[in-house]
This record gives structure tokens, sequence and C-alpha cells, in this order.
């Protein structure tokens, strides 16, 4: 796309063939006088001592779940609890390499993870840091519960047993929790060691990661991140984009040199040959050795290769060689790191798939036993102080257990009282002008950016006559987006933009027009056609404190991005208690005239997930005074646009589009014309076919329409809707999404209950057929127009004299159709 | 196993129809081709035989509900059958369903109970608020409901405020506000009613054969460019021939052969030259018939019906003064079967009785032409230099002049008045 590369057809055409560097197996070479020289007969001890500790801690889950019981404390643990019985030597060793700044993402199976990044980073932090942050973290509520268990040794002897705590009130479900129990066994997780989101969805992490890692470059930020992923998930299409995502050669050949290359990402797939039961090597992929796959990525291999993940020493060797790589912008890195979990996937798991003797062969190559012997062999302990770091082991977790365990010392959130503590968490509500303090990067100054074209247009659509203004000189909807969006780049300089064709063209639909020419390309680029990553990356961008706005050309793709908007950009602020923010608008664009597969407004199905906020103007005053909003905040916001209306000048707000920054006030419906007859509220860009209707019906049938366009459809403030219906008595909803579940019915049934007692005639809903979406040639029979709407009000709710309807809107067609499932 | 009895189809076109009473009480027996139920359609009054045996069990609507045909209208069982799935089970082919019977749940229950007025929440709370009885008032909403609207016409206080046509309307004096507009309800044209009108003495809603009458005198002056032609024929003849029937022998059967018997037999033998006004028009086709069929506009209690003497071309006079007479009866018993009122090709409409010189008869479509016939009248006519005074009949000929001219309408009528004045000599062809 960019004009600086050229495509030479002599080169592309030239024969020759591809080389590709060899892929490292298990190349570690154990030196015990260097490991004892690098790491300290305590550093060597520790890794024994971790690794005890997380199996540990498993083995006490794998008892309640399985017999209810751990040394003789009760409990039924209701949740889920996926095990890493076998993997701790792949946890411990990859966190030698780590500092508490280093981020790891996780799986459902992270347990061990967790523990042994907070296990380093306590050893890392200093003791008056430590303490600080168990101070602070939810008010000091874990360790409160933690001091009370007994004298400790020192802070970091705290701060173990409060990890521990905090991972086992969390997977228990309790207030006490790392994210009060919102997360759980397959989420927990705890910033401020380095420890962001494990994902229970397979692959989940990796894009989220690689938009972590994107933060880090972007704002210059220290560290590295790592995506700790299954083997299985490597043939996940949101695994196979954020692969690619992160190889974009623009890193090199684009961004400022100065920033420092790629994002510093590590896929490290914890390949304990099993997705769930599949075997990906043999049986279900065909690549076989993970390994392998960084040889499709790029020229690098991704530095791919894979590590004997069973011995602790030589992942940690492994880690820290690519995290150089990836500090050196060279990234990204893939690791195959080779485990086995004795551990079924879930205590359902009857291990059908493989055999007992397969168990056993990986037990004889135990990694802790293993590791333990070579701790003996080289005088750094002997099988006394061995099974005296057990017995630590074991009374650490049995006593941290019992607190875990016990409703009153460990409460659950306080749901009763009050009730909606969920509630409370799903948005965090914030604004925040900028997300960093520093300045933010631009390349030129704003007065001569195209803000200078745009603020010298019309800025209202029609003369004093209601004659229209010339097209060309007038805002459009487009340009308005664009005003919001150059002002918040200007404000705040972790504001990042991506997604397909957004640098250069501008947008496919022209609404970036302007800012290629005034943003550093780490601040506005192209991406790969990959929607799932493109949301994925903004969601870990968001979570790791940036600004993102990402775009989907067309509202069809969401399907593509489905995960990402609904598992992830939804759910983290709830799941993280609050710990995390989500501000990310992803700017959605409804086609219109490409039939079925680009001509979709799915903001109904978004609407219906807990945790996004929906925004839809319909006007150019809406869409820059919403935008400023949406990205003023803190939360995750789907922006839905109309290509209906990216030509639209502002018609409506008489004033016409301030020049200035304004914001319009989150959840409030606009009502665009008065009326006592009926109320038609709409959503999106049938707001201008309604007030068609609503001048005909004052014209030929002297009834006054009021017309409401809803503008959000979460949060959304019934009251002017309910006002309005209380007073007219009738209501027509109307939307170009397809009719059945649509959010109309959600609205309709809210506002029928709200003012039954005023309605003068059933609530009337109006979208689009309950087909594809067909040919624009035939929008007439597809989309609702100004007739269907009268036709409608007349059928249903109030007979017009003399009145002939042209189409059948009747309420028996609704039972029909229903009953044709069309 | 209970079964339901439907409601016949009565003829091609007959949608629905009213069940006027019920012979059998719910819990009695019935066997197959007992008389169950007497209906109306817009035609005709017909009984509806039972076409299954035993206890009924339900009578799906109540006497005065109309009822589409071939929907369920009795269940017929053993005693304790459910008769849960008997809903009536079809909707007329256009608009919204039907109003459902007025109490279907009470007569299943055995309890009477009257099924809920169709009211809005907001209707019902002002006529609540302003002590409006609303059982009685007919909803103008959908399917009848009744909606604010309806109750704001049923109340007593008298508008403040006018839409600007409302009270340009009201300063012109030709216009007053309706009667029962409430107070602070903004007025619009809608709501106004001219000052002369009549209150009327009570209204009554159109149904039945009444409501056919509106709907076709309505589109056929809406569909079709009707023209009447006026002509009076030389009655001497007609009288001459007429007294001589009533006068002949008793045996004969042909005392009660009378002038509109004699017009119908001259009509039926006119016509066939004259295939332009026998014809249908539909669809833009013209089809000429072979056959006159012809139509007889007849008086009855419930309105105007047109039974069809098929082929009288065919028939003698006395054949068709017999089929005439046998149609015309049927029609004021109202046990004429619905295909006799249909299929007509030409109509002849008698208001000679009454005194009516002449008049503008209304096409019956698809038909082009209809003759009305007036009474006999003198009329002076001047032979051989003096103005005698010769009886004459009028006659009103209709036409559809979308297809047929007025020239050859104009010969039908000189043709048929030529025939009539040597009526004598026409029955001898």
């Amino acid at each position: 796309m960019p004009k600086s590369l050229i495509i030479d057809p002599v080169e592309a055409r030239q024969a020759s063939v591809i080389r590709a560097p060899e892929i490292p197996i298990n190349a570690y070479t154990p030196d015990p006088a260097a490991e004892a020289e690098r790491y300290s007969r305590a550093g060597l001890v520790n890794v024994y001592r971790d690794m005890l500790l997380i199996r540990e801690f498993e083995t006490a889950l794998d008892n309640f779940k399985k017999q209810g019981a751990y040394r003789g404390v009760e409990y039924n643990h209701a949740g889920p609890a996926h095990l890493s019985i076998g993997q701790e030597a792949s946890a411990v060793g990859q966190c030698l390499a780590l500092e508490p700044r280093d981020f790891i993402l996780g799986s459902h199976r992270s347990h061990g993870e967790i523990l042994a990044k907070g296990l380093a980073a306590i050893r890392q932090l200093d003791e008056d840091e430590l303490l600080q942050i168990m101070q602070r973290y939810h008010d000091g509520a874990a360790l409160r519960v933690v001091e009370a268990l007994g004298d400790f040794a020192d802070a970091r002897a705290l701060a173990q047993a409060w990890l521990v705590y905090g991972a086992y009130a969390e997977i228990f479900a309790r207030d006490t929790g790392f994210n009060k129990g919102m997360g759980g066994s397959m989420h927990t997780f705890f910033p401020p060691f380095g420890i962001m989101p494990n994902n229970a969805i397979v692959g989940g992490s990796a894009d989220i990661a690689l938009g972590m890692a994107l933060f880090k470059r972007i704002n210059r930020r220290p560290g590295i991140v790592i995506a700790n992923i299954g083997d299985s998930s490597v043939a996940s299409g949101p695994v196979w984009e954020a692969l690619n995502f992160a190889a974009m050669d623009q890193y090199h050949t684009l961004w400022d040199a100065e920033l420092g290359g790629a994002p510093p990402i590590l896929f490290n797939f914890m390949n304990n040959f099993y997705g769930m039961g599949g075997q990906p090597q043999g049986e279900t992929l065909g690549f076989g050795m993970l390994a392998r796959v960084g040889l499709a990525v790029n020229a690098a291999a991704m530095h791919s290769e894979r590590v004997d993940g069973y011995n602790p020493l030589a992942v940690a060797e492994a880690t820290r060689r690519k995290k150089a790589l990836l500090l050196a912008g060279k990234g990204p890195a893939l690791l195959d790191v080779i485990t086995y979990r004795y551990s079924g996937h879930s205590p359902s798991d009857a291990s059908s798939y493989r055999g007992r003797d397969e168990i056993d062969l990986w037990r004889e190559h135990d990694a802790i036993c293993g590791f333990g012997d070579y701790l003996c062999a080289n005088g750094h302990a002997d099988s006394a102080a061995l099974e005296g770091m057990q017995e630590c082991a074991v009374t650490l977790i049995e006593g941290v257990v019992r607190a875990a365990v016990d409703l009153d010392v460990s409460p659950r959130l306080p749901l009763d009282a009050g009730g909606d503590a969920i509630g409370a968490m799903m948005f965090s509500n914030q604004r925040a002008d900028a997300l960093d303090e520093r300045q933010p990067e631009v390349l030129q100054a704003l007065e001569d950016s195209r803000l200078q074209v745009t603020s010298g247009k019309h800025r209202f659509g029609l003369d004093a006559r209601g004659e229209p203004l010339p097209k060309l000189r007038t805002l459009t909807y487009a340009e308005a987006i664009f005003e919001a969006m150059i002002h918040r780049f200007y404000e705040d300089p972790t504001m990042i933009a991506f997604g397909e064709e957004n640098r250069d063209w501008g947008g496919a639909f022209g609404a970036y027009r302007g800012l290629t020419e005034a943003l550093p390309y780490h601040r506005l680029f192209n991406t790969p056609i990959s929607e799932a990553a493109i949301v994925g990356a903004a969601v870990g961008y968001a979570l790791a404190g940036g600004r993102a706005v990402p775009e989907l050309m067309y509202c069809d793709f969401m399907g593509r991005a489905g995960d990402e908007i609904f598992n992830q950009m939804a759910k983290w602020q709830a799941m993280s208690a609050n710990v995390l923010r989500m501000p990310l608008v992803l700017r959605v664009s409804v086609g219109m005239k490409y039939g079925a597969q680009h001509s979709q407004d799915w903001s109904s199905i978004v609407a219906h997930i807990p945790g996004l906020k929906v925004y839809f103007p319909a006007t150019p005053y809406d869409a820059k005074g919403m935008l400023n909003r949406a990205l003023r905040g803190t939360d995750p916001v789907v922006f839905f646009e109309s290509q209906r209306l990216y030509s639209q000048p502002e018609t409506l707000f008489a004033g016409g589009v301030p020049t200035g920054y304004y914001e319009v006030e989150e959840g409030e419906p606009k009502v665009h014309r008065q009326g006592d007859d009926i109320t038609i509220i709409t959503i999106g860009a049938t707001l201008y076919r309604a007030l068609e209707a609503a001048e005909r019906l004052r014209a030929q049938h002297g009834l006054s329409a009021e017309v409401i366009d809803a503008r959000f459809l979460n949060p959304l403030n019934y009251t002017p809707l309910v006002a309005s219906v209380k007073k007219t008595g009738k209501l027509l909803l109307v939307s170009d999404a397809t009719e059945r579940g649509s959010f109309l019915h959600t609205m309709a049934s809210n506002i029928s209950q709200l003012a039954f007692d005023y309605l003068d005639g059933p609530v009337a809903v109006l979208g689009a057929r309950n087909w594809i979406t067909p040919p624009a040639e035939l929008d007439e029979s597809f989309f609702p127009s100004a007739d269907w709407i009268i036709d409608t009000i007349h059928q249903r709710m109030l007979p017009l004299a003399g009145y002939q309807p042209r189409t059948e809107q009747g309420a028996r067609s609704i039972s029909q159709r229903a009953r044709a499932g069309v | 196993m209970a079964e339901a009895v439907v409601m016949p189809k009565l003829g091609n076109t007959v949608e629905s129809a009213i069940i006027l009473s019920w012979h059998v009480a719910v819990g009695d027996t019935v066997r197959p081709g007992d008389l169950l139920c007497e209906i109306e359609t817009d035609k005709a009054t017909l009984e509806i035989e039972s076409s299954a045996g035993g206890i009924l069990l339900a009578q799906l609507c109540a006497a005065g509900d109309e009822a589409p045909v071939l929907s369920n209208i009795a269940v017929v069982g053993s005693a304790g059958e459910s008769i849960a799935e008997f809903e009536p089970r079809s909707y007329s082919a256009s608009g919204e369903p039907p109003d459902l019977p007025k109490s279907p749940v009470g007569d299943r229950r055995g309890a009477g109970l009257a099924a809920p007025i169709k009211i809005s929440p907001r209707a019902r709370k002002l006529a609540q608020r302003h002590g409006v009885d609303y059982q009685n008032i007919a909803g103008s909403g959908p399917g009848g409901r009744v909606i604010e609207r309806d109750i704001e016409r049923a109340l007593p206080d008298a508008p403040a405020k006018f839409t600007p046509v409302a009270q340009a309307m009201l300063d012109s004096g030709d216009y007053k506000v309706a009667e029962g507009h409430p107070a602070g309800r903004r007025v619009s044209k809608a709501d106004l009613e001219r000052v002369e009108s009549e209150r009327f003495a009570r209204a009554i809603p159109l149904t039945g054969v009444r409501k056919t009458i509106a709907g076709r005198m309505r589109e056929s002056l809406q569909s079709t460019a009707q023209l009447t032609l006026n002509a009076s024929a030389d009655a001497r003849a007609l009288q001459a021939y007429r007294r001589r029937l009533k006068a002949s022998d008793e045996g004969l059967g042909l005392a009660a052969v009378n002038i509109n018997d004699l017009l119908l037999f001259a009509v039926s033998r006119t016509l066939p030259a004259f295939p332009a006004l026998n014809a249908l028009f539909e669809n833009d086709v013209i089809y000429a018939q072979k056959a006159v069929h012809l139509g007889q506009a007849v008086d009855t209690d419930r309105g105007l019906l047109v039974p069809v003497i098929r082929s009288a071309e065919s028939l003698t006079l006395k054949q068709l003064s017999e089929a005439a007479r046998r149609l015309a009866e049927a029609c004021r018993a109202g046990n004429i079967q619905p295909d006799e009122l249909s299929g007509g090709s030409f109509t002849v409409s008698n208001l000679g009785a009454l005194g009516i010189e002449s008049f503008t008869p209304i096409l019956n479509p698809p038909q082009v032409g209809i003759l009305g016939v007036g009474s006999i009248n003198l009329k002076p006519v001047e032979q051989e230099a003096e103005v005698a005074f010769v009886p004459h009949i009028g006659l009103s000929l209709t036409i559809n002049h979308q297809v047929v001219d007025g020239a050859p309408a104009a010969r039908f009528l000189q043709t048929l008045s030529a025939n009539l004045a040597q009526i004598d000599l026409l029955l001898a062809t």
C-alpha cells in the first residue's frame, strides 16, 4: 500500500528457492558448573522449591475435586480445575529468565505459570515494594487474611503465602481473591507481578499478548510479553493471525527505526502433546514438530526452536535468548516447549485417549525428581533437605487452603447486600483525556492538518431557506469522525488506530483522510486481513494501558472477530474485578448495496453481550460528539457507523457541527421531531425514513409524530422514551437490523412494561425482513421504508381514514412469518 | 373421537357466514344430517346439517357471530371429550383475523363467561377516569379494538384547542365540533362535522346482504363507465296479451304470467342478436355469452337480490314465468341457493309496479348491460294527423360504455321496443 514500497515485477518473477533457517531441537547442553555460577546454589534450590510448591498447589485442587478433601480440609470446589501436574519445570524455567515488568499471559491450564511468575517476582522486588503492593491491592483484603495465618520470617515469606492465598481464593470464587473471584481458575491473574490475564478460550492469549507487546513497543515500555498457549491452539485462526500480525514487515521497513523494531512477543507453546484428548502430533495436525510452524511466518522462522520443558534450566536458557532478540526488536519468537501433564484435561477426564503406561514413562522422567537428583549430584542439597522442602510446601499449602475454603475468613462477593456488585464492575465509567503524560507523537501541527479544511466547511447542511448546500463544501458524517479522531490523537499519546486500509487509503470510506499525514506509522497502521487479531490486539493494547481504536471495514466481518468481541473485549473489566480497564473503541461500518455478506446491521448481536457499550450515531453532530465521548472513556465501545451516512451533512441539529470539542451525553436518546399522536424510535440510518414518514403523516393524515433517535443501544436512558410514549400512547420502533431478535424487541418489551397503562395499541417493531440482504436493486423489498412505517401504523395501531397500505404489515404477518421461519 | 363441524363453503364467492340460530344445544344428541343451525351468507339464509353424530360438545360460535367458511363451528363427540384442539381453524383471506367468537371460553366451560372487550390500556384508563361505559363503544382500532380516540369521541366535554385547518373550517360556519370530543384534546379536521348534518335515530352497522350490496354498488360505479339510455315501447300488445293470459283456462297454467314475464321473454329473444350486450367484461377481456342467463332484481326484506334464470332464451314463456316466480319466492323466503345468485349475463330490474317511469339502473359487473323497466303511461302519439294517447312502457338501458358503444345499445332498445309492440308475433317465432 505505501507508495514507498515498489513491487518490482523483475524481482517478483525471478526464479529461485526459499532457503530457511534450521530449527534447533532440544539443543540445550547441561553444564552444572556454569549453571551453578549463573544461578547460584540458592537460585537452583529455589527452582526445586517452586516446582514442589506448584505441584502441591495442584495436588490439593485435585484432591478437592476428586475426594472433596485435602489433608483433612473438606471442601467441595464447584468450579473448573485444569491442572498442570507434570508441567512445573516449563513454568518455573521460563520465569528464571523474566523480570516483574515482563508479562506472561496464559491459558486455562496456567496455575503453575502464575505461581512461578509470582514467586520469581517476589524474589526480585524489594521488600518495601512488595508490602506496598499487598497493602494496596483491593485495600489489603487478602493481606489481612494471610497475616492472621501466623508469623512469617520476612516480607518475601509473607508474600509467598499471600500469592498462594490470592490464587486459591480466586479459584474458590472469594471476594479476597486476586480478581474477587470473577476470574476463577481459568482467568486468575495479578498484574503487579507481570501476570496478565489467562484465557479460557484456546489460543485466546495469542492476539491479546500481541496487543500488549505492541503497547510496550509503541509506548517505549521495557520488558517482553509471553503468550503461554497450548500446542493445539496453533491451528486456531486467531493464533495464526497473531503470528502473522506480530511478524509484519512494516515494523522494520516503515516504522521509525528509533522505536526499536517489532513488538517484543514470544509465542510460547506449552506443548503437552494433547489438545484436550486429541494429539496434534500424529493425529490432529501435520506439523510433526510444532517448532516447524515458525518457518511459515517469516524469513527468521520466528527464531523457532523446540526446548526440553522437563529441564527447567533448558527452558530458562532458551527464554533468555529469545528475550534478548525481542528486546532488540527482532521478534516475534516461537518456542515449542515440550512437557506433559499427568493429570487429566480436567477432573472429568477418564484418559480414554492414552494409556497408563504412557503416563508411567513420563513419570520416570519426572522433572521434579530429576532436578532433585541434579541438586544432590552437584552438591547443592541432600535428600534430607529435599524432604524438608517438601514438608514446607505441604505446610504452606495446607495452612493457606484452610483459610481459603473458610467462608468466614474468605467470604464471597457480597451479592445479597445491594445485589449489584457484579453489575458495578461491568464498566469502569471513567474519563481520561490522556492515558500517559508525555507529548503525543505527531508529524504536523494540528492547525496544519486536514482539520484546516474540514473546519472551514459549512457546519450545517441547509441554507436559510432550508435548501441543501453543496455537499463538497459541507462537513460530512465521515469528516465529523475524522475531527473526533484527530482531536484525541493530539490529546492522548497512547492512542493508536489500526485496521485494514487505515493508512494511506484513509479507511475504506475515507473517514481517516488526513490522518496519514498527521501521524507516524506506529500510531496509525494497516494490518493484515485478520479481524480476530485486529480486535484481539486492541484488547491487549487497552488492557496494557493504552487507548486503541481498531476498525472493522464491514459489520459483517464481526463474525471473524467473534471471540475477541464477545469473550475478550466485553469481559475483561469485570473478570479482573476492575483491576484492568478497556479503553477500546471498535469502529464498525454497516454496509449497504453490497448484498448478503456486506450489508448487515449486527448492532443487536453486540447489544446482547454484557460488558459492551454500543453507540450508533445517525448525524454528523452525533458522530463527532459520540465518538468524542467514546474516545475519552475507559470502556469498550462498539461504535457503529453506516455507509448510508458517510456523505450525510448535518441537517437536524440546528447549530450544525461545532468546530470545537464537545460530547454527547452517553445513553441519551435525541428527540428530533416533536409530536402528540405517535412515537417513532429509530436506530441508525432509519432516522431519515422515519422523519419522511412523520412528514407524510402530518401532511396527509393530520397526525403529529414524535421521532426519536435512540443513538445508544447500551447504556440507554429509557426515561425520555417512556415520557414520549406516555404522551402519544403509540410506539413504533424501526432499524435496518433484521427483525427477528432485533434489539428493538428489547426496547419494545421494556417500554411496554414501563408505559403499559398508557399504551393505546401494541408496540410495533419494524426491521429488515428475515432474509439475506438482497442485491441493492431490491432494497425496497428488504429494508424498512417510510411506506412500511405508515403501513404498520395503519394496520397495527391506528387505522388511517381512506389510506391504502402498500405492504402487508398486519399483526397476522408476524405469526405467519414466524411459522415459516422467515 | 370428537369431530368438528365446519362452516361449509356455500358457493365460490362466499367467504364467511353469520350464525343466525342454533337448533341443537350443547349436551344434546345429534345425528348426521340433523339440522344443526341456521346461517346467513351475504346472499341467502341456509340450514346447516350436522356432518357428525354424537353429543354436541361445543358451539364454537354464538348466534350473531360471523364465521369464515371451512372454520370449525361446532364439536360433536362423546361426553367428556376434550375440545381444546378445535379452535376455529382458518381466517378470512384478507386483512385482520376476524373477531373471535364472543364467548367461546364460556361455552366450553359451560360457565357463560364473556370474552374480554378489546380495548387498549390507555383507552380503558381514559374511560374509567371519565366514567365512560366502553362496553358498547364500537372500536376503530385494528380488529375493532377500542382505542383512545373512540373514548375521546364518547366524552361529554367541549374542546379548546384547534388545528389551523380545523379552526378555518369552524370559522366558515359550516362545521361544528363533533359531540363528545374531550376537553383539552386537540381538535383536528377529523373531529368536525357539518352543521346541517342530521343526528341519526340509530346507527346500523352493515352486515350480510346489505354489506355486500353496498360494496358491489360502489365497486360497480367505481370500476365501469355507466351510460343510461331511455326509451319507451308501445304497450298495447303487451296489455292485450296479458289480458288474454289472465282470462285463459286455468288448466293451461298461464293465468299467472304477467307483464314482467313477457318483458323477460322479449329480452331473452332479442339479446342473442346483440352479442355486445350479452357479455361479461373482466380484466380487459370481453367474454361474449352464448346463452342468455337472465338476472332478475328481486326486492326482499334483507335487501336487493338478483337470482339468475339459466338459458332463458331456450325457455318457453310459461317455463320462464315459472322460473322467475320460483326464484323470486326463494329469495323472499331466504332459502335461495348461493349458486342461483351468480352467473348472470344480463339483468332486468322492474320498478314499474311502483309507479317509476324511468330510472338509471346500476350495472351488475362483470355484466355490461342492465335493463330497467318502468311503469306503463299514456304517451301522446301522432297518428294520421291526430294525436292519440297510446300506453307506453318505460325502458332504461344502462351499458358499460367502456365496451358497449351508444349506437348498438340504442339499436338494441329499438329492436326490443319493436318486439314488445308486437309481442304476439314474437311469441310465434
